[in-house]
């Protein structure tokens, strides 16, 4: 038989092929990498994700008053490979599905998700050192918490204590 | 007065024009899935693609603007007749996407031509490359009626 009638059979039944958007909503499957996003309370501004970005969308900015680090992802620059979500330690930058990211172009340069990150301070002398969020202390820190939240140089020191008391005690052992 | 109404009824057909200012052709696949493929099918705003850059007034620009085809693009941008409304297609045109920093590159483009609508991504999904043609569009049409072209 003719052919095209079997296709213009399937087509009657099947209905239009053509997607609703933009008249109506479209679907979007949920692992759609789109805009990426960050979560500033889980950050730990480790700059792996900085690192593995190779379209260099990924910017850091101290705070003048070094408060904090201003984290920016540029979306017009991101090419949403996601690598920067895989490398997170702490799953605190994430691709969401929404795609909806078409804009004018006054705002070109302007387009990015920025977020301020606080800096944490040192648990004993209190001077500045990367953020600790407790989600994190509990992921990353799980075998010393307390050592977790110090500077690097009172993480030395407690170090060095640390292993100068347990060769007292063995001194002590051989007497 | 003759002007006023072929302003009026000229944004029923609005003609898109690809520029590829040396794109890794992933956007022009794109590009032309939205129009070729029913399943996306732009021509449903009223617009289609025409061959010449003398007939366009929508620009859809994609890749980085190598140096080899600088001028060559920017000679087809200025045979384009005013008022054009440009759409920078993917990352390339406005940061330089995985190009940045290379020595053939040029971007960002809107140092040699003005950019309206930005689509971002390495390539666009579809529905958001119909998404900005719907942007530009609003834009084309607000042009028209102020007779204001894009270098003003
Ligand atoms: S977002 Fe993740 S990878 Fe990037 S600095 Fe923060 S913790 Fe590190
Ligand atoms: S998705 Fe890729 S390009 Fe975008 S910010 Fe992350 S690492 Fe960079
Ligand atoms: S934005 Fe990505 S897909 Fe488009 S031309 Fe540039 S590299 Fe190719």
């Amino acid at each position: 038989m003719l052919p095209f009638l079997k296709v213009l059979v399937r087509n009657l039944r099947q209905g239009p092929s053509t997607d609703p958007f933009p008249f109506a909503p479209t679907y979007t499957p949920a692992r759609f990498r789109g805009r990426a996003e960050l979560d500033e309370n889980q950050c730990i501004l480790c700059g792996i994700c900085r690192h593995v970005c190779a379209a260099g969308a990924i910017q850091f900015r101290a705070a003048e008053d070094g408060s904090g680090m201003e984290f920016r992802v540029w979306h017009n620059s991101c090419t949403y490979c996601g690598l920067c979500a895989h490398y997170c330690p702490t799953k605190a930058i994430r691709m969401t599905n929404d795609w909806h990211l078409s804009h004018k172009g006054e705002d070109m340069y302007s387009f990015a998700e920025t977020k301020f990150v606080k800096l944490g301070s040192c648990a004993e002398c209190g001077a500045t050192i990367q953020p600790r969020p407790a989600a994190i202390v509990e992921k990353l820190g799980a075998r010393y918490p307390e050592r977790f939240m110090l500077c690097p140089k009172c993480k030395r020191e407690t170090l060095a204590n640390h292993a100068a008391s347990r060769k007292v005690i063995r001194v002590e052992e051989a007497r | 007065m003759l002007n006023k109404f072929i302003n009026k009824i000229a944004p029923r057909s609005p003609w898109l024009y690809r520029l590829n200012a040396g794109s890794c052709n992933g956007c022009d696949v794109e590009l032309a899935t939205v129009a070729l493929i029913p399943r996306y099918d732009v021509e449903r705003l009223g617009c289609k693609y025409c061959g010449s850059p003398r007939h366009a007034d929508i620009v859809l620009i994609s890749g980085p603007l190598t140096s080899r085809v600088r001028d060559k693009v920017l000679r087809v941008y200025d045979e384009i007749p005013h008022p054009k409304v440009t759409l920078a297609c993917g990352a390339c045109p406005i940061s330089g996407g995985v190009y940045r920093d290379s020595y053939t590159v040029n971007s960002p483009i809107d140092q040699y031509i003005p950019i309206d609508v930005v689509v971002p991504g390495c390539p666009p999904r579809p529905h958001a490359i119909i998404e900005g043609v719907a942007l530009a569009l609003e834009i084309w049409r607000k042009r028209l009626e102020e007779g204001t072209c894009s270098r003003s």
